[in-house]
């Protein structure tokens, strides 16, 4: 989490520990039986059916089996990959150019904290709202494409369409860009000026001092960034679905429509597949703690 | 000969001026420390020299080449940091090799070149260490054989001891100082601690506001200050209001004690208001020794301080500190006693503002 | 980046600017041409004038300030008490908090619609499942906020000299601590707030009144209303985070809005 800085501490090692009350343990039941009951059930709850046999409820491998052998499924785990490869890669690339112009650019003041809103704004417009300002934007009547044919240029017969694998990447992009910035710019405040100006007083030229310094210390903190990304692009659904219908075949899509009704013919393999998004986003989570703490080693 | 020249020196921001006709010659080899309060602008020029930043007006020569304009990756001045500014992706080694491997040194010679730093520093076994695996003090090390390691022409220091504990800082001063004779190095040294800069300078340049108050040898700043300021800066101070009484003879008076000064005051008359110091030390019991002034006092305070005694005495109506070493033997008097104490007339210093 | 640099970073942030403004610009003119060759705000007024919108409108918002109460009642106790009693619940709590960013908000439907649809947990058509869903998925956020507010006032000291006074735990809770953390907890319920009106997936799928399914069922009748509204959605978000910004400015308790 990315927080501002803290400015007081409690000090417990300075006073003697408190006598450990158990009302203090109910105080925080609410708390676990909320969690517990909605949340942590009904998360278990997917990966014990994934497990179990719909109808003979006992323990099975073969919805696993069965996902890793249906093209179809494999074919939405790819596509939602793939997608969140891109935009996690190009939104990382010009978020983390742009954070750097805002910040370490030498642009004005309140550029810096104006944009920063901006990008707070922008990466939670994501959804349907998101979904129809690109279709205002480029779709056949949309302002930019008439912009375009008024200028002598349609998109559309040089065969862009805007609801196809690349239109959504492009959508993506959209919350994918600001998100990075976000995540990033503590860590470029965190490049210290003292670190370029030693570079320079030891003689290295702009393009030395990110080579040898600047982008090494930077590397884990936008890697980490990128798996971020990656992970909040894999887990998109409402963006894609009122884009595109439902049309583009990604794992959330998928289980979309397995939430209306049984359209993957047993409710086990729906499990499985819901199995297999958490696991894929945990090992985001952990690469991306694993970067943090070298991150935070170096530029604290 | 004059190795590093400062002539005119100027630096304005948005219509503030942070340094003020800046002028000094320093010799191959000096070391020179600015010193001054926050804000008085010996680090602007001390980057001035470094490159970071440029001068409104005026010229810098090392070895009569005008710097001036040159940008601070080209200058060859080695920079030493208060915040260390290792390079925390770096091992100690590859830190202190950095500016060779810069210049495309081969790595042989590099590598030599490291080994012999890290001796000088005496942190051979740390080569592999990475920064933050270090000790603040060590940190500094490292980063004074960074900048050695690149052959400088002048080193500059900015307030390099001022984040580490009080006892670090004085060994580190003394190893800092050592090595720069050794290599017989150039080297300006910006600090707020007057002791710092007592202790280690060649000379002293005081500054306040922008302005040079006094350069001179440590000897010379604290016994001779020009100014209010510096006699106010360096070393302790009594300070006091009086009046003129005779300027040919050099008299004042203050609540109707009178004091005598060697000081000039021939641009004074009878009746002036000015201010004058005496440092605690050049007190003493007129009962050990009878100097030029003979004061009457009462005894208000005796703190002791370990190896000085601060006893405050009334003089007229205003307190005055005087520092005597503690004696085991001597008795000291008690609070209320009337008494009377001494000083030369050199001692009584009327100052200019 | 000096001189040189300072060219391309104006190139970057006016190429960042045009691709984050176009959309908006084209949905704004977009909303303006309900009336055909004439720019104008009718598609505003059928909006407002449409009572379902009201409705749906008014539903989310209900919902959100529903889960904005919920949420403090049960985090602020939860955070206090970790930090003056309890560190050692610190990690599995925040854990806790932190698994929404891990089970992404379809599957975590998915699960709810499953667990909840079959006797004796049949709550699948309550609003109180609809509620706790908002909490749970707002709870990163909410309880972050929280907790940064409570870091940056010295608790235990608080509660002591509260406690010395003879000040009971409900006094405590509600006359010293809530007052302190004002900053943080707004800042958290904007982001809830903002969190709730643009949330899809939840309402849809509960069929449940809300603004962003009532929005998507339009999309596919409708041209220019959608257009309008989705306007609306930004510009609620801006107000929503313009508003943390303004009130926390200075202070030690807000967090980045939205940063994971």
């Amino acid at each position: 989490m990315t927080t501002v800085n803290a400015v007081k501490r409690d000090a417990p090692q300075a006073r003697p520990a408190l006598p450990k009350f158990s009302w203090a343990w109910l105080g925080l039941m609410p708390f676990f039986i909320f969690a517990f009951l909605f949340l942590l059930y009904p998360a278990s709850v997917i990966g014990v059916r994934s497990f179990q046999d719909t109808k003979t409820h006992a323990f099975t491998f073969k919805y696993i089996v069965e996902l890793l052998q249906t093209p179809y499924l494999l074919g939405s785990y790819w596509i939602s990959i793939k997608i969140s490869l891109i935009t996690a890669l190009g939104g990382g690339l010009f978020g983390f150019l742009l954070a750097y112009s805002a910040i370490r650019g030498g642009l004005p003041r309140f550029m810096r904290s104006s944009f920063m809103t901006f990008c707070g704004v922008a990466s939670n417009f994501a959804g349907v709202p998101l979904a129809f300002a690109f279709i205002a934007l480029l779709s056949p009547p949309g302002e930019l494409t008439k912009l375009l044919i008024a200028l002598g240029y349609n998109p559309y017969f040089h065969g862009f369409t805007l609801y196809t694998f690349w239109g959504l990447s492009m959508v993506y992009m959209y919350f994918q860009f600001p998100l990075m910035v976000l995540i990033i710019a503590p860590a470029i405040d965190g490049l210290r000026r003292e670190w370029l100006e030693a570079a320079e007083n030891l003689g290295a030229s702009s393009f030395q001092y990110w080579r040898y310094v600047a982008f090494p210390i930077l590397f884990p903190a936008i890697l980490g960034a990128m798996i971020l990304l990656f992970g909040n692009a894999f887990g998109a659904y409402a963006t894609a679905q009122a884009l595109t219908g439902g049309s583009i075949n990604l794992v959330t899509i998928v289980i979309g429509s397995q939430v209306s009704g049984d359209v993957l013919g047993d409710p086990g393999l729906g499990y499985a597949l819901a199995l297999g998004m958490v696991v894929v986003m945990a090992f985001a989570i952990v690469a991306r703690t694993l970067l943090q703490r070298r991150t935070e080693r170096w530029l604290r | 000969m004059t190795h590093l020249k400062l002539t005119n020196i100027s630096k304005e921001y948005s219509g503030t001026t942070v340094v003020q006709d800046f002028n000094l010659d320093v010799e191959q080899g000096e070391f020179v420390s600015f010193l001054g309060p926050s804000g008085c602008g010996k680090t602007t020029t001390l980057r001035m020299v470094a490159g970071f930043e440029t001068p409104t007006s005026g010229t810098i020569t090392i070895n009569g080449q005008d710097i001036t304009n040159i940008a601070p990756n080209q200058r060859n001045v080695g920079m030493i940091f208060q915040a260390y500014a290792l390079f925390p992706n770096m091992t100690v080694a590859q830190n202190i090799g950095f500016g060779m491997q810069i210049h495309k040194e081969p790595k042989a010679a590099i590598k030599e070149r490291v080994n012999e730093m890290l001796a000088l520093i005496n942190l051979e076994k740390h080569a592999g260490k990475y920064p933050f695996q270090l000790s603040g003090g060590q940190q500094q090390r490292v980063a004074l054989a960074r900048a050695l390691a690149n052959h400088p022409q002048v080193l500059l220091l900015d307030e390099p001891l001022s984040a580490l504990d009080a006892k670090i800082r004085v060994q580190l001063r003394s190893e800092i100082r050592a090595i720069q004779k050794k290599m017989g190095i150039t080297a300006i040294f910006v600090t707020h601690d007057q002791e710092e800069a007592l202790s280690i300078s060649d000379r002293i340049v005081v500054m306040y506001e922008g302005k040079m108050e006094q350069v001179g040898t440590p000897f010379e700043v604290y016994n001779f200050p020009q100014t209010a300021f510096v006699a106010n800066f360096v070393g302790t101070l009594n300070s006091a209001s009086a009046e003129v009484l005779d300027p040919a003879k050099g008299l004042i008076t203050m609540d109707g004690v009178q004091l005598v000064t060697v000081e000039d005051m021939k641009n004074r008359k009878k009746g002036d208001a000015v201010k004058f110091s005496v440092r605690p030390e050049r007190f003493s019991f007129a009962s050990e020794q009878k100097k030029d002034n003979i004061l009457d006092c009462t005894i208000e305070n005796i703190t002791f301080l370990g190896a000085v005694v601060r006893i405050q005495v009334k003089i007229g109506n205003t307190k005055f500190n005087m520092d005597t070493f503690n004696n085991p033997f001597l008795e000291l008097p008690k609070i209320g006693d009337k008494d009377q104490v001494t000083c030369s007339k050199e001692a009584v210093l009327v100052l200019n503002h | 980046m000096k001189r040189g640099g300072q060219a391309w970073a104006w190139f970057w942030m006016i190429v960042g600017i045009l691709y984050f403004f176009l959309p908006l610009v084209a949905t704004f003119l977009f909303s303006l041409r309900a009336r055909l060759g004439v720019l104008s705000f009718d598609a505003y007024q059928t909006v407002f004038n449409d009572p379902n919108f009201i409705y749906n409108f008014s539903y989310s918002v209900f919902w959100a300030l529903l889960t904005i109460i919920v949420g403090i009642l049960i985090f602020v106790p939860t955070a206090y008490l970790i930090r003056l009693r309890l560190p050692q619940f610190r990690a599995p709590v925040e854990f806790i908090t932190l698994l929404p960013f891990v089970i992404p908000a379809i599957v975590y439907v998915f699960s709810l619609v499953r667990t909840f649809s079959k006797p004796p947990l049949l709550i699948v058509d309550s609003p109180v499942l609809l509620i706790a869903a908002y909490a749970v998925l707002s709870m990163p956020y909410m309880y972050s906020a929280i907790d940064t507010g409570l870091r940056a006032i010295d608790v235990r000291t608080l509660t002591e000299a509260a406690q010395s006074l003879g000040a009971g735990w409900g006094t405590i809770l509600f006359r010293i601590i809530l007052p302190n953390i004002r900053v943080a907890i707004l800042s958290g319920s904007f982001l809830t707030f903002a969190i709730v009106i643009g949330e899809l997936i939840l309402a849809d799928y509960l069929v449940k009144p809300a603004f962003a399914p009532y929005m998507a069922y339009l999309m596919q009748q409708k041209a220019y209303e959608p257009a309008a509204m989705a306007v609306m959605s930004f510009a609620l978000t801006w107000a929503c985070l313009g508003i943390i910004q303004f009130v926390g400015r200075g202070s030690d308790q807000t967090q980045i809005a939205g940063g994971h």
